[in-house]
């Protein structure tokens, strides 16, 4: 292959990236209501999960042997209990709305992954480690010169005999030789091991506490396909992601009371929050204030410390990021975990923007990391239309705009 | 030279407590056996030598450092079920009310997760104590279950031996007094009202601590209605006050705000103000013109004021007065006088004027106090007789309060069923049978109706911490209703989701028939020799309520700058005479005498004394709301009570043996001739808009140039997105200290107590300082030929009477920042948005930014303040903790912390703006300061902006940089004072 058709693939492929990423990142309404609402018990496509599939949702016999089955349907959502449907909770949708979500399940194309290829690499301007370890050497050696010529201008008047800077070093080092070896050895070892003792201070990857409820995330985001917003909701609009209180729970596990004991079990410790037990009480959502109610007390996974302020809202609604960009594939594992470093630098989305992570998960330099590398979507949000116009005539020619190009390396940003 | 004089250190030592006096022979109480260790035989038996020692020492500290790295393990407890309303990490404001029986505020409370952390003025502004009240609710030492006889008991119990006690009572025929606050709920009232009939002989008696029952009387015998009048200050051209603290204590919460659209030069129509007072007050320090008196000669001043302008001769002290009154198309004469027949003639002259029915509104009168003092005396007088068979007190605090509190005592003691429903242990309440404990104004329901037609809604923000029971709920449980006070409350008003959301709305006007009938009495002025006693109030404890609020024992006061105390404050030159001084000791802390003060038959022994430039020659003041004795932790034992001193008179002075140290945060109280305010009259503003404000200027090669202009540093960007400004009006500034609680609420300020206060050491992050004007000027020492020495020598005394001006500062978060380039280690940096960053977990504590700071605003964290039993205040307390803002770090020990122009809140305002995806609105951008400033003063914004009002005051010819011959550009700037005088 030439050179030039290599080119070629490669822009080829960006451009093909270029569109998918714009299909991502422009969510249609239907989509984003069926994700938090619907998705926890219907697939589209995929058969029946807890509720039938949406794909077959209109031709339920529940419509289709009315007159306006549309109608119906909406009802129906809006209140399923009027049916004498008890397992699926209301859903406080608007007509309006519950077409959007028609309309995307209509259109709806199983996504396919696509294999990113070609990542661009900025290249490192910073001056090269070794070249300064090479001037430093030199600096070394030429002191040891001056140091021996001391040397032997003392002894010369001490009419002793002299010897080369190689003569002094071979006797020094035929004397000393095992001194030499073992304490170059021990030193560098123990550098090495205090270097990780403290590097590794603060540093909480992988941790994965056992928590109260066995909860697998790969269950319910992966194989059920629920968006970690419905549970984790405050994502988008506060600081805090927000663990879901016990009654986001029961809006599905008042009716899925799991197949085996061990699920039963689990998912009794939920019941049990609200003073009922699985086996033998009825849940019922508007006797809510009558229960003995004891929240779940869970151990929290991300532990930031309190001088480092962060915010969800800024990063997911209006950064743009994926969740799995710091938490990694939640969606394969069973109770929270802190993802790894290297993990996060396999994620697909870490990849496609460019991010690739030196610091442990949850320091500041992982952070930094970040700030550096993730482009700034310059379009699209009116509070920053004039900020970006303004950013881009200061920086002539610079095309893509880093996190920290807009100030987002100040100490204030993440410290008051 | 051998010193006489006896030190001691408290009431303790002085009164030879012998434990006091054990200690002070024996420092060290147990000393340490080493005679006795040294001397055991088998000590060198031991093998442990003492390098050993040192090795495991040092081992020690090894392994406890290297197990304090393990991360924390922290739970997250969701919501079982969550309320729709709240998302973690949010803020929700509700609208309500504060009403303690003095201070009324319509407000909108901050909850964090149903935690009520902060207050925002919403229909009326809010004061210094309104802002603190918020902590007042997480006082550990509010009454937790109700009491039966001092012991804890429960709600069943003490309801039924009430209810019986109460229909015993009731069915002999015996009298109910229920003694309250003045009452401004209407449901409240009707509440009281079906007591009275359900119970039958019941007297409702409402009292105020300072009470304006002069000023009702006179206005029910002039007008036919007893209530206060609403005063346009901002219609009035000339002002008047004879002693009423208007901004400060006296009256409407919004007087302040009216006053202040008036007094903004720029408009051209600035009201001019007189003040006659003997006690410096808030007011009396903003007033253009302020004239000494003694407390006895206001009458007789108000007399021939009323006589000079019906065209006699006046008092030379008050021609001035009267000529501008005479040219004024309109004015406000208002009087602090508790007489009636001296409000009569202040009504007289307001008649005389012609300022009813425009700038003294008797037609929607004020009813924030409705205090009757003969009921008060006639029920005292009962309760000694033993014609009362019960009594009932709420909001109020009589055995502290009262002239005659020893009186109220006495007759308590003769009365059968005592109940107090205070929050508090206070000093009335542990006389009674029973203490069935209200709730606090955040955790009740309630309505206010403060004037005519005008209304507001109490909401509880938070379940009651305690269990406690609203007073009205206790009466409704009493009389045997089915309602409870919400449903009462709710049945009053209709649309009541509108109006709960509102916070306020008007309705139900009343129109007054008023009658006008004014009579005339006459005073004349006495020829009283000897030193007058009057009480004044502070503006940081009001009537004493909340003196248990650490923020509020701990706020400076803004004409004395000192906390936790109060004091007797006396002229110089009363001082002199008195042989009382003042002295700073090798450290700078203040130190004064102490005198023994005779009023009448009252006598209080060993009260400081501070010389307060301002107080009239002849004269002494001494603030009301200290001397508690039943206040809790924080309150009691500080300061000395001056109720019993309440009627004023002739004083009779002694100098006493001993020391007393204050707590003050300003020990220099000039500005010996330096531009640190700078300020100009309204003439010469009108004549030329920048005058006064003149820039120093730098001698060059080049010719002479401002500081900006021979600047080696490089400008930060700040054009490509905010920068925010902050403008602070030293014309409408008026000291009232409000922003400084704020301040300290919004960004947990830590409170440090006395000791560190005097230490220099408090933390507050924003102070405001105050300069008295002196009689030595630069002009006059060029005129006089007085040499350099004698000149500021002389400069460091302040006048006898002085003119004051108030100087909010803060971090000035200065574009060419001195402390950023002294930090080590890169703690303090810039943004780009003009702020000047303070990165806690990074400083090590040199200090060295401290040192390099020209405005002397940061502050070092000496210690850790919170759970620290050695600073017992609220933040070592698990309920004073929940009013931590949780979007702001709490400091530990070795840091600097400053003002950080509340970023915090503009992260927020700009989060919501990308989040909506539109720009940040004019004026979302609020610090905790300029949100609470009532005139107006401190406006906040980004001055990138050109449509902000930031922008115009950025380009003002009155705006000035502190110190700006030091080119420090700071990101805060001032405008000039102007006073109105020519």
């Amino acid at each position: 292959m030439t050179l030039y058709k290599r080119f070629f693939l490669s822009q080829f492929v960006f451009v093909i990236l270029f569109f998918l990423n714009i299909n991502l990142a422009a969510q249609s309404e239907g989509e984003q209501i069926f994700k938090s609402n619907c998705a926890a018990c219907h697939t589209i496509g995929g058969g029946k999960l807890i509720g039938p599939d949406a794909k077959e949702w209109l031709s339920s016999d529940r419509f289709v042997s009315t007159d306006d089955p549309l109608g119906t349907l909406v009802k129906y959502v809006q209140n399923p209990a009027d049916f004498g449907v008890l397992e699926m909770p209301a859903q406080a949708l608007t007509a309006g709305e519950i077409k959007q979500v028609l309309d995307y399940v209509d259109g709806y194309v199983p996504e396919v992954k696509e294999v990113v290829t070609s990542i661009e690499v900025a290249e490192e301007e910073s001056t090269n480690p070794v070249i300064i370890l090479l001037i430093v050497t030199l600096i070394l050696f030429l002191l040891i010169l001056v140091l021996v010529s001391v040397k032997n201008n003392l002894k010369e008047s001490l009419s002793l005999p002299t010897e080369t800077v190689f003569e002094s070093f071979k006797n020094y080092v035929t004397i000393n030789r095992n001194k030499i070896i073992i304490g170059f050895v021990l030193f560098i070892s123990l550098m090495y091991l205090l270097y990780n003792l403290m590097m590794g201070v603060g540093v909480v990857e992988k941790y994965q506490p056992d928590q109260p409820i066995a909860f697998s995330h790969e269950l319910h985001a992966g194989l059920n396909g629920v968006d970690c917003n419905y549970c984790h909701s405050s994502a988008k609009n506060s600081a805090h992601s927000g663990v879901p209180s016990a009654n986001v729970c029961m809006n599905c596990h008042a009716v899925v009371k799991g197949g085996d004991d061990k699920a039963k079990n689990e998912i009794g410790k939920i019941w049990k929050s609200f003073g009922l037990d699985i086996e033998t009480d009825d849940f019922d959502w508007n006797k809510l204030d009558t229960y003995q109610q004891t929240p779940i007390e869970w151990i929290r996974v991300h532990n930031l410390p309190d001088h480092a302020y962060f915010n969800h809202a800024q990063h997911v609604t209006v950064g743009g990021l994926e969740c799995q960009q710091c938490h990694g594939n939640m969606q394969e594992k069973t109770v929270g975990q802190v993802a790894t470093a290297e993990e996060l630098n396999k994620i697909d989305y870490n990849i496609k923007d460019g991010i690739e992570f030196d610091h442990p998960t949850l320091t500041m330099g992982w952070c930094i990391d970040c700030h550096r590398q993730k482009e700034v979507d310059m379009e699209g949000n009116d509070y920053y239309t004039e900020m970006h116009k303004n950013i881009k005539e200061k920086h002539e020619g610079v095309e893509n705009f880093t996190v920290d190009m807009i100030g987002g390396l100040e100490c204030g940003k993440c410290h008051y | 030279m051998t010193n006489t004089k006896k030190y001691w250190k408290g009431l303790a030592e002085l009164n030879n407590d012998p434990i006091i006096e054990k200690l002070a022979q024996n420092e060290f109480v147990d000393e340490l056996p080493v005679d006795e260790f040294l001397s055991d035989p088998d000590i060198n038996k031991s093998s442990t030598s003492r390098r050993d020692f040192l090795k495991f020492l040092g081992f020690s500290t090894a392994a406890a450092t290297l197990a304090a790295c393990e991360t924390p393990v922290n739970k997250v407890i969701p919501y079982v079920v969550k309320p729709e309303e709240t998302v973690p990490g949010i803020a929700n404001y509700y609208a309500s009310t504060i009403y303690d029986g003095h201070d009324f505020a319509s407000v909108l409370v901050k909850t964090r997760e149903g935690r009520p952390i902060k207050l925002e003025p919403n229909k009326t502004s809010t004061n210094a104590r309104v802002q603190a009240s918020v902590l007042s609710l997480y006082d550990s030492s509010r009454l937790k279950n109700p009491m039966k006889s001092g012991e804890e008991s429960d709600w069943d119990t003490v309801d039924s031996e009430i209810l019986e006690k109460l229909n015993v009572i009731s069915s002999k025929g015996g009298k109910i007094a229920l003694l309250s606050s003045t009452i401004i709920s209407p449901s409240t009232e009707s509440v009281i009202a079906d007591f009275s009939n359900k119970f039958r002989n019941v007297t409702h008696i409402q009292m105020d601590a300072l009470s304006s029952n002069g000023m009702l009387e006179a206005n029910l015998e002039n007008f036919g209605v007893r209530a206060l009048p609403t005063y346009h200050f901002d219609k009035a051209e000339v002002i008047v006050s004879f002693g009423a603290d208007f901004m400060g204590n006296w009256g409407d919460p919004d007087n302040e705000k009216k006053y202040s659209k008036r007094r903004n030069p720029k408009h051209g129509n600035m009201s001019k103000h007189y003040q006659i007072e003997s006690t410096l007050t808030l007011t009396g320090s903003n007033a253009d013109e302020r004239i000494q008196i003694r407390p006895s000669e206001q009458a007789g001043l108000l007399s021939n004021l009323y006589n000079a302008l019906n065209g006699s001769n006046p008092d030379k002290r008050i021609a001035k007065i009267v000529n501008s009154l005479k040219n004024a198309k309109s004015s406000i004469i208002v009087c602090d006088s508790n007489d009636k027949d001296v409000q009569l003639l202040v009504n007289a002259i307001n008649n005389k004027l012609g300022n009813y029915n425009y700038t003294v509104d008797m037609s929607n009168p004020s009813y924030l106090r409705k205090g009757n003092d003969e009921s008060v005396a006639q029920l005292i007088a009962d309760m000694n007789a033993g014609t009362i068979d019960a009594i009932i007190t709420y909001n109020t605090n009589p055995s502290y309060t009262l002239v005659n509190a020893d009186e109220f005592n006495k007759g308590l003691s003769k009365v059968g069923l005592k109940v107090s429903t205070s929050l508090f242990m206070d000093e009335t309440s542990s006389k009674m049978d029973y203490i069935c404990p209200d709730n606090h104004n955040l955790e009740s329901w309630g309505d206010a109706n403060p004037s005519n037609g005008e209304y507001t809604l109490m909401q509880p923000t938070i379940n009651p911490l305690f269990n406690g029971r609203q007073f009205q709920d206790s009466i409704l449980t009493w009389i045997g209703s089915s309602e409870t006070y919400y449903d009462v409350l709710k049945n009053l008003y209709s649309s009541w989701e509108e109006k709960l959301h509102d916070g306020y709305f008007t309705m139900n006007k009343i129109e007054y028939s008023l009658k006008s009938k004014f009579s005339v009495p006459s005073f004349s002025i006495p020829s009283s020799k000897g030193i007058e006693f009057e009480v004044s109030e502070k503006i940081s404890m009001g009537d004493g309520t909340q003196s248990n609020n650490p923020w509020l024992q701990e706020l400076p006061d803004p004409l004395s700058r000192a906390s936790w105390d109060n004091y007797l404050t006396m002229s110089a030159s009363t001082a002199r005479d008195l042989g009382v001084k003042n002295w700073n000791v090798s450290n700078g802390a203040l130190n004064g005498s102490l005198v023994n003060i005779t009023v009448g038959d009252k006598t209080l022994e060993n009260v400081p004394v501070m010389i307060q430039p301002g107080q009239a020659i002849g004269t002494v003041a001494l603030s009301v709301g200290y001397g508690r004795t039943h206040a809790g932790k924080c309150g009691d034992g500080v300061g000395h009570n001056a109720y019993p001193l309440l009627n004023g008179g002739i004083a009779e002075i002694t100098l006493v043996e001993g020391i007393h140290e204050f707590a003050a945060v300003q020990l220099h109280h000039t500005m010996m001739g330096r531009e640190i305010v700078k300020e100009t009259t309204l003439a010469d503003f009108i004549n030329d808009p920048s005058s006064g404000n003149h820039r120093e200027k730098y001698y060059t090669h080049d010719g002479p140039k401002t500081s900006d202009q021979v600047t080696l540093w490089d400008d930060h960007d700040h054009k490509t997105g905010h920068f925010w400004n902050m403008s602070i009006d030293l014309s409408l500034c008026s000291g009232c200290a409000a922003c400084v609680v704020s301040c300290h609420a919004e960004n947990n300020v830590p409170v440090v107590g006395k000791e560190e206060v005097r230490k220099s050491r408090d933390m507050h992050w924003l102070r405001i300082d105050r300069y008295f004007s002196s009689e030595m000027t630069k002009e006059r020492s060029a005129e006089e030929k007085i040499s350099a020495i004698d000149m500021y020598s002389e400069m460091e005394d302040p006048s006898e009477n002085p003119e004051v001006v108030f100087q909010p500062v803060m971090c000035q978060h200065c574009n060419h920042a001195p402390c950023e380039t002294v930090c080590p280690v890169a703690a303090t940096t810039h943004s780009a948005e003009g702020l000047n960053h303070m990165t806690y977990n990074r400083c090590v504590g040199t200090r060295y930014c401290a040192n390099n700071c020209p405005y002397k605003v940061r502050r070092f964290n000496w210690f850790k303040y919170s759970d620290n039993e050695k600073f017992d205040y609220n933040l070592n307390d698990d309920y004073g903790k929940m009013v931590l803002n949780p979007d702001v770090v709490v400091r530990s020990r070795g840091v600097i912390e400053k003002c950080s122009m509340c970023i915090q809140k503009i992260q927020e305002v700009k989060l919501n703006a990308k989040k909506s995806g539109s720009k940040v609105n004019d004026n979302d951008a609020q610090t905790a300061c300029s949100s609470v400033c009532s005139t107006n003063a401190i406006i906040f914004g980004d001055s990138n902006d050109s449509s902000h009002e930031i922008y115009n005051l950025k380009n003002d010819p009155r705006k000035y940089d502190l110190l700006d011959h030091l080119n420090v550009a700071p990101s805060v700037f001032y405008q000039t004072k102007v006073r109105n005088k020519s």
